[in-house]
């Protein structure tokens, strides 16, 4: 048996300035593996772990850069400039809602709140009888759940994880006899710093980055960073290698073009990027659902002014989740509150001295994000050339969808007032706030739906999936259920473009343990996939 | 692939006539990618230079931009680093104007255009560079107050004037926010974890 060593501190990556060094590589070269991982966050890390783990010769492309932990910096203004998608700036269409997403080495598990959650039984058992994912049925699927929980230290939060601004969601919920319970993270003696959302420079929280991308790299895993795969190479209608090209994260500029030959490719580039990989490489879709079925578990955020100061801020970023509403209505609360640049995500900040009068009130807030589920409703589209077009992203609320937000965020207004706040400052566009919980239905009101509700809650989503959904009937999904896609061998997908239908639970588990799932699937058939 | 260098064809321009909902709806779409991108330069926290230099921000546009930094950041008067003489605050912005991609950039041009030549009957059609202090204050209101195009406008010109505000760390001790601790508390960086029992 080999003696596998994991490095101690940071990962081995290949990046794009040490491409641009190597003058035997060039400008153009080609790599030769057996596995391309087209992405490293929850998804393509578990799957580069575990084929290497396997035996294969793993190659991992991140477009994103590589930062490692030891250079985090805790300013959350650093972090979204180098690591966050587009700078924050991956909107819907609209530009109404923001899709937060990681882009670096780890992807989102690095800039995470850390939040895990099992999808539920019946969630699974539905999985399994709707699209025929029977070893996605909650017997069957218990064991990948249970793995990620061992390798990702996914634990219930204990007393002291539970900070001020947690306890005035606790307080409320006790009065308004709703269900709450600590929230489960994936995060090792949490340091309660209260950076989750800028990475965690001490190496805490389980993300990729110190857990399955090192682990990979011990067996053997390349890891590219600054690579951008524009699209699948395809041969006699079978996937065989990827076309990227790296380019310099800081200057723009493109190093090199890199060529992959691969006998087997595994998309894990997210919700997002997946299908549009898929589109840009134009693989066959009988289904007519590649890109559709966008979910985004839209969420606001919604902030209670306390009497005393609360500094809510310190300690651990997501403390309790208010579960009443998830499994009957699909809301979920989780308290938090960040730096204060997110303040500027809830709604209207104001101007002048009311702006400033709300930013100096900070130390007396309290935050959650109050989820709701969506219909899945929404798509993404690539638009022009693979090399020179454009992502569009398209979600905007349906009457329903909007009511659940607004549901949603009023459930949590009311809980903050149950729990002593004086004011409450609503996620609205409009400049709302309840200075009661008799004024609340009446602000709620203002916020009217209009045309596509559009420019009224301000929304966010962190995780967007259904686009590449999974299922046994080729013309009504994408991926088949060993991860393939039905219409193109050699070609998986791994992430949350899989899960068929809209869940509220956050993703972050699922994914990881679907991830392995796939990986499973793939070693457990080798033979029909690799030589030797 | 985005390709930022690319010239982009003037299409999306079309139709954005002045004071036209989908005028107003676009460049709130420009500006809600500003705003999102508006943290690309939160990294600066930079000392403000003696002699401003503007690399990408056309002079009319410092204009408008410096008078809503004003209007809507009277820091002094709260005991708060200045958000014009200490804080680079439109500086910061014209770093982050200069890393926008063509499109979103020439959005972000339009999108302060129309701001400050909306006209409004209750403002006598002025510029909103041409307002005192007072009307500049309630004009910012009434945009916030608009229809969903202006709202949403007007909130992402707020957010991308308070992001490169705040962002700078002389502002937060004002809010008794601590900032990083990691190093300050001496927490121990536990590394990569090990790997998991067969």
């Amino acid at each position: 048996m080999a003696f596998v060593r994991v490095p101690r501190d940071g990962v081995p990556v290949t990046q794009a300035k040490d491409v641009a060094l190597d003058a035997s590589l060039g400008k153009q070269f080609t790599l030769k593996t057996d596995v391309v991982v087209v992405g490293s966050g929850a998804a393509g890390a578990t799957v580069a772990y575990e084929m290497a783990k396997a035996g294969r010769d793993v190659l991992v492309l991140e477009s994103g850069r590589y930062y490692p932990s030891s250079q985090f910096t805790e300013h959350l203004g650093d972090t979204m400039t180098k690591i966050y998608q587009d700078q924050v700036g991956q909107v819907n269409t609209t530009a109404d809602i923001i899709f937060v997403q990681g882009a670096c080495v780890g992807g989102s598990t690095v800039i995470g709140a850390c939040v895990m959650e099992e999808p539920g039984d019946k969630v699974l058992d539905g999985w399994a009888e709707k699209y025929g994912l029977e070893n996605l049925s909650a017997k069957n699927f218990r064991p990948y759940l249970d793995t990620v929980a061992d390798q990702l230290q996914i634990h219930t939060n204990e007393a002291h994880e539970i900070n001020a601004c947690a306890h005035k969601v606790i307080q409320g919920c006790e009065k308004m006899q709703f269900s709450w319970k600590p929230a489960q993270r994936n995060v090792k003696q949490c340091a309660l710093t209260g950076h989750c959302l800028a990475g965690c420079p001490s190496d805490r929280k389980m993300s990729s980055l110190v857990t399955h991308l090192p682990w990979a790299a011990a067996y053997g895993a390349r890891i590219f960073s600054d690579t951008e795969v524009v699209r699948v190479r395809m041969l006699d209608g079978r996937a065989r290698g990827v076309e990227a090209r790296i380019t310099d994260p800081d200057s723009g500029a493109e190093v090199a073009t890199m060529n992959v030959d691969a006998d087997m490719v595994v998309l894990a580039a997210g919700a997002i990027h997946t299908p549009l990989i898929l589109q840009r490489s134009q693989v066959k879709d009988r289904s007519g659902q590649l890109g559709r079925n966008l979910a985004i578990q839209p969420f606001t955020q919604v902030l209670g002014k306390f009497k005393e100061p609360l500094y809510g801020f310190r300690g651990a970023l997501v403390g309790v989740q208010v579960d009443e509403f998830t499994h009957t209505d699909g809301y979920t609360i989780f308290s938090g509150l960040a730096e204060p640049e997110s303040l500027l995500a809830q709604g209207d900040m104001k101007a002048g001295k009311a702006h400033m009068e709300f930013m100096k009130d900070y130390k007396y807030y309290a935050g959650v994000n109050a989820f709701s589920r969506d219909l899945g409703q929404g798509y993404v589209q690539w638009d022009g050339d693979p090399y020179t077009g454009d992502k569009t992203i398209h979600w905007n609320p349906s009457r329903e969808e909007f009511e659940n937000m607004k549901a949603s965020a009023a459930l949590a207004a009311r809980i903050f007032f149950s729990g002593g706040a004086e004011k409450v400052f609503l996620p609205t566009f409009q400049s709302l706030e309840a200075n009661s919980v008799f004024e609340l239905d009446a602000k709620m009101d203002e916020v009217d739906y209009g045309i596509k509700g559009l420019y009224t809650f301000r929304s966010n989503s962190f995780s967007p999936h259904g686009t590449c959904r999974m299922g046994a009937d080729p013309y009504q999904s994408v991926v088949s259920p060993t991860g393939e896609l039905h219409d193109t061998p050699g070609l998986f997908v791994a992430d949350s473009s899989l899960i068929p239908e809209s869940i509220s639970a956050p993703i972050q588990w699922t994914v990881q343990a679907l991830a392995k799932y796939v990986s499973d699937q793939i070693n457990d058939n080798a033979a029909n996939y690799f030589i030797g | 692939m985005k390709n930022n260098n690319r010239a982009r064809m003037p299409g999306y321009l079309a139709g954005l006539e002045p004071l036209s909902r989908r005028g107003f709806l676009r460049t709130s779409v420009l500006a809600g990618a500003a705003l999102s991108s508006g943290c690309s330069s939160l990294f600066g926290r930079r000392e403000a230079p003696e002699t401003l230099q503007y690399h990408s921000l056309t002079p009319d546009e410092v204009e408008v931009i410096t008078r809503l930094t004003e209007v809507m950041l009277p820091a002094e008067s709260y005991g708060l680093p200045s958000s014009t003489t200490v804080v680079p605050t439109v500086e910061n912005i014209d770093m982050m104007a200069q890393r926008l991609p063509k499109q979103t950039r020439d959005l972000m041009g339009l999108g302060i255009w129309v701001f400050n030549n909306r006209p409004m009957v209750s403002f006598k059609f002025s510029k909103f560079t041409s307002l005192s202090d007072e009307k500049a204050l309630a004009y910012v209101d009434a945009m916030q107050e608009g229809t969903f195009f202006e709202r949403g406008l007007m909130t992402t010109l707020k957010a991308l004037v308070a992001l490169n505000y705040w962002r700078d760390e002389r502002t937060w001790p004002g809010l008794e926010y601590h900032g990083p601790v990691t190093e300050m508390w001496g927490v121990r960086r536990l590394g990569n974890a090990p790997l998991p029992r067969a």
